[in-house]
């Protein structure tokens, strides 16, 4: 029965999302732009930094780090090996599209169910607790998963269209790979289900999205430790981190149940 | 058969009492009015008889589903009618059904769903968006809403409040015809006449359950039973006669009419009838006064005040 009501719940929120002319844009728009603005740096930076970029010492980390899980780099001129580092930033750029999908939809799911009043009928049906905060975060994760890859898929096609596909088999390594389709929807669920608490314990939709933003923050962190050379993510450690997330998928989920009252959600909600 | 016990119900929010020691008992089949000022813990009590909320302490047993064990079983058995019907207003009447009927196991939902819109005489606009329906529209969906998978209970919060007169009269239609067929119903609501032409027993509730009883035995309890007799011409002569009658508590004339308390009126009503006639009386009419429900409710709150 768990599964029919998550699916039940799926279908009726993509048939409401996709009914709201402001989600569909979200979805459809956001992503192109967060794509175009890393065509952007990668083109702004090859023509107007180039190779001098690579004196800049947390590229310099960052590239030796390349260069260790990618030796065929070091073969390349200056200006391309900064391209290779830049491209290879893409699969970790791209957590930015569900996450800030999910800052938007997820935040409104059970806070628009409070002030419709169709939250107390909904919680008067048999439907568990887990079963309609689950649905409702996969209802957007799903989605906003399918345009991420869809996205790299046309990020890939503009990166052959700009000349530089000749760099691409250095860029699509098994990190590229575990980051797109294991660390990324990890994520992804862990950004909706914590949009989803958000939307259940705050008082509107903007109360929520303050707590989700809080997930952007470790996202770009992760960008900004990777393009320093910080940290440079190993197929292994890419795994790890993957099933590490996924394993706190689980547990956020469990805390989500817990934090989902229902007494105060209907009492307090009117 | 029972099929609605409350145990010892007492519900608070912080330092506020909601409801206190509230004990019942509903029959299948029967429609229970429950009737109360604002804030009297009506809905409170729905609340907690449908299992969305839990009380303070007690519990409640629905169609032999203890509302402190696995609700999940309680809501397959119960339908609910929310103070506000809320719906996805974006998305049709039929998707709307559907949607609520899917979480229910057992329940052909698109035969249901054509079912009770047809019903509800919304099938003609069910492929509507419900943001586009009036007050009244959306009230018949949601009672569409709390029949559709055919519960034992129904839990009615103001099924008819802000209702036009015409829309408020099919929905208490509907009321009486799930009580024919069996349905347990019970109805919270202010308008004491749909409590009185709808209930079997009317509940009257103030936090704390002021009454519980048919509306008859509520009169008989709170006024004295008088016998209304009409008559052509009532003289001074009959006045006295029944005055002598040792059963007579009391005799007043209103309006060309005696207003007599009798100890037995069942009982003493023929006698009584006899010695008018024998005192020459010429009778039109004999009937027992009523008070209405609203006397019984204001005197039960203003009681309690």
């Amino acid at each position: 029965m768990g599964r029919k009501r998550i699916v039940n719940i799926l279908l009726k929120e993509w048939q409401f999302l996709f009914t709201d002319i402001n989600t569909t844009l979200l979805v459809t728009i956001l992503p192109l732009l967060i794509i175009g603005q890393l065509i952007l740096c990668i083109w702004l930076a090859v023509n107007f930094a180039g190779e001098s970029a690579l004196n800049i010492t947390i590229f310099q980390n960052a590239l030796a780090n390349l260069q260790r899980a990618t030796p065929e780099v070091a073969l390349l001129s200056g200006g391309e090996r900064f391209q290779v580092l830049l491209l290879s930033q893409f699969s970790f750029y791209m957590l930015l599209i569900p996450v800030m999908i999910s800052v938007s939809v997820a935040t409104f799911s059970i806070v628009d169910e409070k002030l419709s009043g169709s939250l107390e009928a909904l919680l008067a049906t048999p439907v568990k607790t887990w079963e309609l905060l689950l649905g409702k975060a996969l209802a957007g994760a799903i989605p906003s998963l399918i345009v991420t890859w869809i996205c790299s898929g046309i990020f890939l096609l503009a990166v052959r269209a700009m000349g530089w596909g000749y760099l691409l088999d250095m860029v699509m390594t098994p990190v590229w790979f575990i980051s797109l389709f294991l660390f990324t929807p990890a994520v992804t669920i862990l950004s909706f289900l914590l949009g989803v608490i958000g939307s259940s314990r705050a008082k509107d939709a903007k109360g929520a999205q303050n707590l989700v933003l809080l997930v952007v923050l470790p996202v770009l962190a992760l960008i900004a430790l990777q393009i320093s050379g910080i940290i440079w993510f190993t197929a292994f450690s890419a795994l790890i981190m993957a099933f590490g997330i996924g394993v706190v998928d689980y547990f956020v989920l469990r805390v989500a149940v817990q934090l989902f009252q229902r007494e105060s959600i209907v009492v307090r909600w009117r | 058969m029972t099929i609605i016990e409350a145990h010892n119900i007492s519900k608070r929010f912080g330092d506020i009492t909601a409801v206190e020691d509230l004990n019942l008992e509903v029959d299948e089949g029967e429609v229970l009015g429950f009737l109360g000022p604002n804030g009297a813990g009506k809905t409170t009590t729905i609340r907690i008889l449908a299992g969305i909320i839990a009380p303070t302490s007690g519990y409640a047993v629905i169609a032999g589903h203890r509302t402190d064990g696995e609700i999940d079983s309680l809501h397959e058995v119960i339908g609910l009618l929310t103070d506000t019907p809320g719906f996805y207003e974006k998305l049709s009447a039929r998707r709307n059904l559907e949607y609520f009927g899917g979480f229910y196991s057992n329940v052909d939902v698109e035969a249901h769903v054509e079912k009770y819109l047809k019903l509800m005489g919304l099938w003609e606009r069910r492929e509507s968006r419900v943001g586009t329906f009036s007050k009244g529209m959306k009230q018949r969906l949601a009672l569409a809403r709390a029949l559709l998978h055919e519960p034992k209970v129904l839990f009615l919060d103001e099924p008819t409040a802000g209702l036009d007169p015409e829309a408020a009269q099919e929905v208490r239609e509907l009321v009486k015809r799930l009580s024919n067929e069996g349905r347990t119903v019970f109805l919270s609501t202010h308008n004491l006449t749909e409590a009185e032409q709808l209930c079997h027993r009317i509940a009257v509730i103030r936090t704390k359950l002021l009454a519980l009883d048919t509306g008859l035995n509520l009169r008989h309890r709170f006024f004295r039973r008088e016998v209304i007799i009409r008559l052509v011409d009532p003289s001074i002569t009959i006045v006295d006669a029944v005055r002598k009658l040792t059963f007579v508590e009391d005799v007043k004339e209103e309006d060309g009419q005696l207003i007599i308390g009798l100890i037995e009126p069942d009982k003493n009503r023929p006698e009584l009838v006899k010695a008018i006639v024998g005192a020459s009386g010429k009778i039109l009419e004999v009937s027992e006064r009523e008070h209405p429900l609203e006397d019984i409710y204001l005197k039960l709150i203003r009681e309690e005040k």
